[in-house]
């Protein structure tokens, strides 16, 4: 009975070393992501990675903002505009898009679990960061794939 | 327009109670947990829920469901907005449900001092742990004053004597 709980003991210890070194490697590699995102275009000022019931994976943000609250938001947001979509004939959400007076937000899937908020600085065009912030979904999708393998 | 506002703990019926009384398919925002919550159920809520019901007189009553989770108090305030009284759905099979309730009137407390409360004891078909003299107990320590029913978040009939109750209450 002693050798049997010591083995159960042993998987476990083994299991939660093994789950704590993914959680790392993940935060790793979200950081890595959000990295590259942020200085492939100077018009992007901040982003974060939640999951899809709002808590935070990653985060470029600036200081003052909340990654809790804006993890959480980001959630409300998209699944509220996936029904919207769905509701409204017009398939699943290709991204959100909040144009504000000193800069735009957007929001995308990242994979079935994810989402990406993107916070870009007052800039004219929309296109590259949105390309870029597009290539940083498929990477955390692919990501989150692997590592659920 | 009248618009009630269902709120409570996760896992207490919230998204079951609206859906229970519904006349249309209601407005949900399900997404997978992927926290301790999936020990409890799959899907939670992260927006809102919606849907109407219409009274005999033909006034169309707004139900609105918000997430139970507190990082999602934002969605609390927004949903709260302009609405008439407050459904509070408890769990009765938690391990510390008048923790929950205490919870939820401090964070509707200016709303319940506008508008208006009744408290619904859900799950009490799996749990008996938790006399519901203990949640009327509660209130009146807390020298709170409100209607407490033990519902089945699935009972169309139980939900409506939750609205009929507090539209009671508004009235009163």
């Amino acid at each position: 009975m002693r050798i049997i709980n010591d083995v159960i003991e042993q998987i476990s210890h083994t299991n939660f070393e093994q789950e704590t070194q993914t959680q790392e490697i993940l935060a790793q590699e979200l950081d890595k992501i959000l990295d590259a995102l942020l200085t492939s275009s100077e018009d992007i000022s901040a982003a974060i990675i939640s999951s899809v019931d709002g808590h935070s994976k990653a985060q470029r943000l600036e200081a003052d903002m909340d990654e809790h609250r804006f993890a959480a938001m980001s959630s409300a947001l998209l699944a509220l505009s996936d029904n919207l979509a769905s509701e409204g004939g017009k398939g699943n959400t290709e991204n959100v898009l909040i144009e504000g007076t000193n800069g735009k937000i957007f929001l995308l899937h990242a994979g079935p679990k994810h989402l990406l908020t993107v916070f870009t600085h007052n800039c004219g065009s929309l296109g590259m960061p949105l390309a870029y912030a597009k290539q940083a979904t498929e990477q955390i999708a692919a990501l989150m794939e692997v590592l659920a393998s | 327009m009248d618009k009630i506002i269902f709120a409570g703990p996760v896992g207490a019926g919230k998204t079951t109670a609206i859906g229970s009384i519904s006349e249309i398919p209601p407005v949900g925002t399900d997404v997978t947990c992927t926290d301790e919550s999936a020990q409890i159920k799959e899907k939670t809520t992260v927006a809102m829920d919606y849907s109407y019901i219409t009274l005999d007189d033909g006034t169309r009553i707004h139900l609105y469901g918000t997430p139970g989770q507190d990082r999602f108090d934002f969605m609390w305030q927004i949903l709260a907005k302009d609405g008439i009284g407050l459904v509070l759905l408890i769990n009765r099979d938690h391990p510390d449900p008048l923790h929950q309730l205490g919870f939820y009137l401090n964070a509707f407390a200016d709303f319940i001092q506008e508008t208006g409360v009744v408290i619904g004891l859900t799950k009490s078909d799996i749990s008996d742990k938790h006399d519901i003299s203990k949640f009327q107990d509660f209130l009146y320590e807390r020298q709170q004053v409100f209607p407490v029913f033990d519902v089945d978040a699935r009972s169309e009939d139980d939900i409506k004597v939750l609205v009929h109750a507090l539209l009671a209450v508004l009235n009163h």
